[in-house]
Formats: C-alpha cells, structure tokens, sequence
C-alpha cells in the first residue's frame, strides 16, 4: 500500500491550562510505534537496510479535552489516552502487516482501542454518572494517516497554503446547522456549539473513521476546542505555514489562543511531515 | 463476516457523501461539507440470505487541485460512480474515472448513481446523453434528499459485489 516504509517527521505536542480555568482537563499523546529491531553493532554493509526489515514505524498522535461540567473530565481524558497506548502497543504487530487486504481489520483494531478507552472510563464511575472526554487520534504509517474521532476537538492539515479540516465537530450545533434548522452564524452563538452529542464516557459514542495519505510538505495538526475558540482557521493557515520547526509552530498557536482570552484548556500536536 | 470494499468515485460537489449518510444513517444535510481525503462507514446487509458488511470508502471528489490517488482505491470489490445531472462535466469525467479504476484493480463491478434527479428544473442532461451514459454503464437514478433509488444503487453493488445475479456489471 505504501511506497515509503517511513516518513521522518518533526513533531511537537505541548498543552497549556489558559488563562480562566483553574485546572488542565486535556491530555495528549505523542508516541512511535514499531516492531523493535535496534542494530547496536555489526559489520553488514548498508547495515541500514536491516533495521527496515523491523517493519514499517508509525507515529500515534492523540488529543483529548475532558469535558466540562462533568466530575473528572481530566480523568476521562487521561484513562483515554493511557488507554489508547497500552492497547496499541499490545496491537503493534498489526500495522506491520499491513496491506490492503488487512486494512479493514487495522481500522477495525484502531475502533476497537477507541471502545476499549470508552468502556474504561464508564467503568471508572463505579455507578455515578461518569465523565467523559472528547478524542481525536491520527496514527501515521506513512504515508497514511488513519483518523478516529469524537466529539469536538479537530485533526487539520495545511497542504500548498491550504488548510483541510480532517474531522467533523459532533455537537449539538453542528447538527442543527446540517439539518438547516438554524445557521452556522446563530449555532455560534447558540449553547448547542459545546453540547458534544458523542464522547467517551457519555451514553452516546460514535467514532468517525477516515484517512489521507500524506504528503512530504504538508503540515498536521491536532487541537482541542481551547485553540480554535480564539484562533481562526485563516490564522492557523498563517501560522503553520511558516518556515519554523514543529515546536515553534505549536508553541505560537497555543500563544495566539491565550492572547484571544484562553477561556478554555487547549493543547495542540503539531507534525511537519519530511521527505 | 464478509466485507466488501466499495468505493464512491466522482467529481466534487456531485453528493457521494450525502448519498452514504442517507444509506447508512437516513439523513440528509442541507449543508454542503467538502470531504478530504477519504470519510469510512459501514452497513451491514442481507443478499439472499447471506450478510455482509459493505466498507463504504466515501473518497474525495476530484477537482482542479486534485485528483483521485489510486492508492485509495485498491482493494476495492466495488465501486458506485456518482454523477451529477446538473452538471454535465460530472458524467463527462466518466471514461477517465473508469480507466482510473481499471488500471488500479482491474475490472469489478461498478454501478452509476444519477444523482439529484429532484432537482428537475436545474437538470441539464438530455435524453440523447442519458441513453448513452445508460449504455455504457449501469445506471441507477437517485436523489439523496428524497431516497430515491438510494438503497437499489447499494443493494446493487452488493450483490456485485458478492457475485449474484442481477447484479452491477
């Protein structure tokens, strides 16, 4: 399926508490996934070709904003990102294999991961109602990038000074505006733009699936819902187009959300794709 | 559990996304979401008595920027063109998308959805040109405001798919 068993790529996860909260209820995950073959010595010529045949590595990325007005939504968004890793690692050997005759058992694995973050954090209630949290997750075996997604924290990438938005907010508002019931201009401003209708934790969790394959150049991004209410889209266009590393890119967003008030947690993962 | 890869395939803005969320949820949105890269349901169904899952890869419209990566499309048991007959270089992309598909896997059954035909006063497909595309391909009116003719493009493909009689070419 892929030409390229790997894509070095530059990148950078950072979170911040804002300016008007007094705790950080978000989470994010950066990791690097591969069936581990690490040459310590040898006298093989093109010794380099060796540690290909470990299989391809792929990069997980994860954000998760617990969510708000429920009892411990950082520990929903912490139990679904710890989740999330000790499954994946315990599942590692399926990107590995890969082609497109198992892709479908890959995407059903990267669901099920999901549903097994879900079940946790229900479970953790122990009979109260129990927290929930959104969670959008990118795993990249390059060049393609699988995208999971609930709630209303997003998955974004710039290509050719174009942003694309990867995911779909699943709120109440977003719904409405579907429908035709109300306009985007009034969902706004109406208390249905929070109101997630699907999340880890909640009654309702419905994991949308996509993909893109990636391309040397472009640049993704995965945000909480603390960037993208003070920082427009046409702004990150700007700034993730500039000429600076994966750091400076994420550390100048979450700066340009609290410099707009940082009402809200917010936590960005930045990946610069390479050659 | 058999599953089967069906891909939609056409020229952006022509309602292959629309199409799916009628077929697997029965909405329908007033407001046009562009896709990227490539948006992943599944529905299960029943073909004389035998399930399966079809993996509807709802794939990006090709556009001025952009066309379909054939990576997307292998793998593929399937695939419903969607054409617009609004827009008459949506049909005319045709042969080209085709071709893509059968340099990619070969040739599997694919099936036309001829889609917003509520649309009858923007509709600018002629009768000639229907007949022509009808004779080529596998056509199958729809409109995925109203439903029509949505759940026959889908049971369709997949008894295509699965190798039935009666099913898309």
């Amino acid at each position: 399926m892929s030409e390229s068993t790997s894509v070095p790529t530059d990148v950078f996860g950072v979170s911040h508490v804002g300016r008007v909260r007094e705790a950080n209820e978000d989470h994010f995950v950066v990791a690097s996934l591969r069936k581990t073959l690490t040459l310590r010595h040898t006298n093989v010529e093109q010794a380099s070709l060796l540690e290909r045949k470990a299989g391809p590595e792929a990069l997980l990325m994860l954000v998760a904003d617990g969510v708000g007005g429920h009892a411990g939504g950082a520990e929903a968004s912490r139990i679904a990102a710890t989740a999330i890793v000790e499954y994946l690692s315990s599942a590692a050997h399926c990107f590995n294999n890969l082609d497109v005759d198992h892709e479908h058992e890959f995407m059903e694995r990267l669901e099920k991961g999901v549903r097994i973050a879900h079940e946790r954090i229900t479970s953790s209630a122990a009979g109260e109602r129990p927290p929930a949290t959104t969670l959008t997750m990118v795993l990249l075996v390059a060049p393609r990038a699988y995208v999971v997604h609930v709630g209303d924290s997003r998955a974004m990438f710039l290509r050719k000074h174009r942003l694309r938005v990867l995911t779909r907010d699943q709120t109440m508002g977003e719904e409405l505006v579907d429908v035709g019931a109300i306009t985007a201009e009034q969902a706004a401003r109406s208390r249905f733009r929070d109101q997630l209708t699907s999340a880890l934790g909640s009654s309702a969790m419905t994991p949308s699936l996509g993909l893109v394959d990636l391309r040397a150049g472009d640049v993704l991004l995965l945000c909480t819902d603390g960037l993208t209410k003070h920082v427009t889209e046409s702004r990150i266009a700007d700034v993730l187009g500039q000429s600076a590393t994966a750091e400076q890119v994420g550390r100048q967003l979450v700066d340009e959300a609290l410099a707009g008030g940082g009402s809200d947690n917010v936590s960005v993962v930045v990946a610069r794709i390479g050659s | 559990m058999i599953q089967k890869k069906v891909c939609m395939i056409g020229v952006f803005g022509v309602g292959k996304t629309s199409l799916v969320k009628q077929y697997v949820h029965s909405l329908f949105s007033v407001k046009y979401h562009s896709t990227v890269g490539v948006k992943i349901d599944r529905k299960t169904v029943e073909v004389d008595g035998d399930e399966v899952t079809l993996v509807l890869w709802d794939i990006a419209g090709k556009d001025a920027e952009e066309d379909i990566p054939a990576s997307y499309i292998r793998g593929s048991h399937a695939v419903i063109f969607v054409v617009d007959g609004t827009r008459r270089e949506t049909w005319e992309e045709l042969p080209i998308l085709t071709q893509l598909v059968q340099n990619t896997v070969g040739v599997i059954p694919m099936v036309v959805a001829l889609n917003k035909s509520d649309m009858s006063e923007e509709w600018v497909m002629r009768p000639d040109e229907e007949q022509r595309v009808m004779s080529q391909w596998d056509v199958v009116r729809t409109s995925a405001k109203t439903g029509l003719g949505v759940e026959e493009v889908f049971q369709r493909i997949a008894r295509g798919a699965l190798g039935k009689p009666g099913a898309a070419s």
